[in-house]
């Protein structure tokens, strides 16, 4: 062993690229996709807003209008667009309180944050001929994976 | 030779952690430094034991020489 080094992942991506990384995370939670929108509903639960750390989409010709709408039971997550251009997360409920709203919109924005990370360096090293040796997920949800350069 | 490898863990937080093993000496800043220009921002880098060893392998021969004159 050399160097061990802790590194936060720096989330620019453009709408699709973030899209993809909220799909592959909502599905390993136990969401689904909704196609409508959450407008009504809003206003009669409980609501708490975060954002993905470090994040930014860039912009695209679509615009700020883009919405990716997840449910698992009552709970909703909604992930958009603010004006500085970070990626939201809205989490919905009635029967939560608001830090277990809170709690999961932490938890869903961690697991954005490691599917971006995941799929960026899986493109980076092979772009560099390395080898993905080993690859697996631990009891910790957290991903493993070992390269050979 | 044992060929560098990297052992990256994500958490499920995403935050990244990488071991460079195989690269003893600065040659492990310069594999960590490509990781971290794909991730994003450092928070802490530290070397292990075998950051030191040295590159090359060196060979020590040692003689007692016994100065009792007789």
């Amino acid at each position: 062993m050399s160097a061990v080094c802790i590194l936060t992942p720096i989330v620019v991506a453009s709408w699709p690229v973030l899209a993809s990384a909220i799909f592959g995370a909502a599905t390993s939670m136990g969401f689904t996709v909704r196609a409508e929108s959450l407008h009504q509903e809003k206003r009669r639960k409980r609501q708490v807003e975060t954002d993905i750390p470090n994040s930014e989409v860039v912009a695209d010709a679509l615009g700020r209008g883009e919405r990716i709408v997840v449910q698992r039971g009552e709970v909703t997550v909604e992930f958009g667009r603010d004006e500085r251009g970070a990626c939201t997360v809205c989490v919905t409920g009635d029967q939560l309180s608001e830090r277990e709203l809170r709690k999961i919109g932490e938890d869903v924005a961690g697991r954005v944050v490691q599917q971006f990370a995941y799929h960026k360096l899986m493109t980076e090293l092979k772009k560099r001929n390395y080898t993905v040796v080993e690859e697996q997920v631990l009891e910790d949800q957290s991903v493993h994976l070992r390269v050979r350069l | 030779m044992q060929r560098p490898e990297f052992d990256i863990q994500i958490s499920k937080t995403g935050r990244v952690t990488v071991e460079v093993k195989g690269a003893p000496g600065p040659r492990c800043y310069e594999l960590a430094d490509l990781i971290k220009e794909i991730i994003g921002r450092e928070e802490e880098r530290r070397p292990t034991v075998e950051y030191y060893a040295p590159d090359s392998k060196v060979r020590i021969d040692a003689k007692v020489r016994d100065s009792s004159g007789g």
